[in-house]
């Protein structure tokens, strides 16, 4: 392991500590779960990051995948009394499939198609699941029962029941994840995707399987959405069909394009843009409470600022305004000290 | 079971009314899409803003009701015009994907803005033609003025709208346009002007429509923001090509949605047809989609910048 890749190393271990141990001492309740909500976000904007950054494919339909997973882990944990981490693995592995499924068009669709037929994916679940609705301890293959009292909420694992504990396992499952993300972008299916991403032709002659590998970006994109949509399901108790809507696959695209593609660190920006700015502005500005989707125009300055002048979004593009920022002062300070610099 | 078609028919009149509108969402999606490549996916925020500006005008101060409805058409033209000619030419040798996006960020700016500036309540849009009712003897039907000229301008629309791609200069400059854009702009033709001029075109119809589908539909951000479903659905069916398939399109799409509204009871009272009837566009577009790239392997063969 060379220096770079240590010191890479050992930042991450640092932030994730402090994220374990330092933040809960430091937030109330509130934040913890503003930032929980944030970490399961960045999570599901994960998949999207592998699906754009690494293989080119736009998807819409995030959201509802997201409603998949959460429905499908919610009816397990009340259904059976499967450990917590099982049952992530198959709302996982279920949503995955599904994704998988939703992949085989993708095939001979790209671009603008591929992304409408996955809006309207996301918008055909948004209009099944108010009638669906989410399991609740009700019977039936639903799950779902229409009487409201004394609906127990969704269980959380038995080492972490508090607020405060469950925002550590979270954290911790969604380091896992990141880290399966990264294995595989190391791995032939990382290269494999990068070969797709550039030309297709050019990898098909290169003796690559591009159904396979697009397959195999979108059952991972789907698998880590489902794991998110179980830990939703943990961490809300009760869900609601308002709560997944349409606008929100839409959001975070553009969240995930604003974070960043190219760098998995982007995907942690999104999920803090989605959850945690609109949680601060509420907080600072109040009139947030009142029309929170004011924050739309936010996203959508976004998109257009990063189709325009940034694609690399704002995990590449604020350390460049950083440098460029110390160059100019480094070039100020050598014209104060009257030292003649040659020309950069 | 399954309603009498006596049950059918008042929803007939309301698809056709409806799909009409669509009709005519879905030419402004096409011709613009031919024109400049890009997809406005915010053509129903668009014409959603510019309905509950007339609402304002018309609730809310005392202008005269003809002055307010020219507002909504002026700004659905100048918002679509203004975001054509800023984020037009940057973007126009972007692939349509990257042109669509750009369109979704002015859909969600445009939301955003409707959001704050009129706080979810209930808003009816009733434009004076609704009051004229006509009753249709030998079919039993009512119809009122603002669902034929839903249907009428859905029909007048395309046809001029064709007539004008076809027989005047500025309509074969807009389809040579859509052929190939850098060729054209060699052959003189000025392509920006043509370009501004189509998205001029498009506006208008995004403010008309969303007047409409406000009154035929109700006035709500969202949801009118959304009908552009319905519409895309259309231009879909017409392979983003053809205008009298976007016509005939848009009023199949319209139909399937109404018709499909009586029917309250099968397969039973919990999960029926209709409570899923607004997943019609969505369907309708997906088959739309598959049917579009059936037997097209798509390859991309260099990645042009993203």
């Amino acid at each position: 392991m060379d220096a770079s890749t240590a010191v890479r190393v050992l930042v991450i271990v640092a932030l994730l500590a402090f994220a374990l141990l330092a933040l809960p001492i430091l937030l109330s309740d509130y934040w913890i779960v503003v930032l929980t909500e944030a970490a399961i976000f960045a999570l599901v904007a994960l998949g999207l990051n592998l699906l754009v950054g690494r293989v080119g494919l736009v998807s819409l339909g995030q959201i509802g995948l997201l409603v998949v997973g959460s429905w499908v882990a919610a009816r397990f944990f009340f259904l059976t009394g499967l450990p917590f981490p099982i049952v992530l693995l198959i709302s996982g592995v279920i949503t995955g499939v599904i994704g998988t499924l939703l992949g085989l068009p993708a095939l001979r669709l790209s671009g603008l198609h591929l992304a409408l037929i996955t809006l309207m994916f996301a918008g055909l679940v948004s209009i099944v699941i108010p009638t669906v609705n989410f399991p609740n301890g009700g019977g039936g293959v639903l799950g779902h029962t229409e009487s409201s009292f004394g609906n127990p909420a969704v269980r959380r694992p038995s080492i972490a029941q508090s607020d405060p504990a469950y925002y550590r396992y979270t954290v911790i499952v969604i380091a896992v994840m990141f880290l399966l993300a990264l294995i595989h972008i190391s791995s032939k299916a990382g290269r494999a995707w990068a070969a797709i991403r550039q030309s297709e032709a050019a990898a098909i002659a290169a003796g690559v399987n591009i159904t396979f590998y697009k397959l195999w970006a979108f059952a991972l994109a789907s698998f880590l959405t489902g794991v998110a949509g179980g830990l939703l399901a943990g961490d809300e108790g009760k869900l609601y069909s308002i709560q997944f809507r349409t606008i929100d696959s839409i959001t975070l695209l553009a969240v995930v394009m604003m974070g960043g593609i190219y760098s998995l660190w982007g995907a942690w920006i999104a999920g803090l843009l989605q959850q945690l700015v609109p949680a601060l502005l509420n907080d600072w500005f109040g009139f947030f409470e009142r029309n929170p989707d004011f924050v739309l125009v936010l996203f959508g300055v976004g998109i257009l600022q990063v189709l325009v002048t940034a694609p690399e979004g704002l995990v590449n593009q604020v350390p460049k305004d950083l440098r460029n920022l110390g160059r100019l002062l480094a070039r100020l300070a050598g014209k104060a000290t009257g030292r003649s610099r040659p020309a950069t | 079971m399954f309603p009498g078609l006596a049950d059918y028919k008042p929803f007939l009149i309301t698809g056709l009314a409806l799909g009409g509108v669509y009709a005519l969402s879905g030419v402004g999606i096409v011709v613009l899409y031919r024109a400049t490549g890009v997809l406005n996916l915010a053509f129903g925020a668009i014409g959603a803003m510019g309905a509950l500006l007339s609402w304002t005008l018309i609730n809310h101060t005392s202008s005269p009701h003809w002055l307010a409805y020219l507002v909504c058409v002026a700004f659905g033209a100048l918002v679509t015009f203004a975001y054509g000619v800023i984020f037009g030419p940057p973007l126009a040798r972007r692939d349509p994907l990257v042109k669509a996006m750009g369109t979704v960020g002015l859909a969600l700016i445009l939301l955003g803005i409707m959001s704050y500036l009129w706080p979810p309540k209930a808003r009816t849009m009733f434009l004076p033609s609704t009051s004229w009712q006509y009753h249709i003897g030998f079919a039993g039907l009512d119809v009122n003025w603002t669902q034929i000229i839903g249907l009428l301008f859905g029909v007048l629309v395309t046809v001029g709208v064709a007539a004008f791609l076809r027989y005047t200069r500025l309509g074969t400059a807009m389809r040579a346009l859509a052929d190939d854009r850098e060729i054209t702009s060699t052959l003189g033709v000025p392509v920006r002007r043509v370009e501004a001029v189509a998205w001029l075109g498009s506006g208008v119809l995004a403010g008309f429509s969303g007047l409409l589908l406000s009154d035929l539909v109700g006035l709500d951000a969202v949801g009118l923001t959304f009908l552009v479903i319905s519409a895309l659905a259309a231009a879909l069916i017409a392979q983003l090509r053809s205008l009298t398939v976007t016509l005939i399109a848009g009023i199949i799409v319209g139909l399937c949605t109404a018709l499909l509204t009586p029917i309250l009871l099968w397969p039973n009272a919990t999960f029926s047809v209709s409570t899923y009837r607004y997943g019609a566009p969505f369907a309708l577009a997906i088959i739309a989609l598959l049917v579009m790239t059936r037997g097209r392997r798509v390859v991309s063969i260099s990645r042009t910048d993203r």
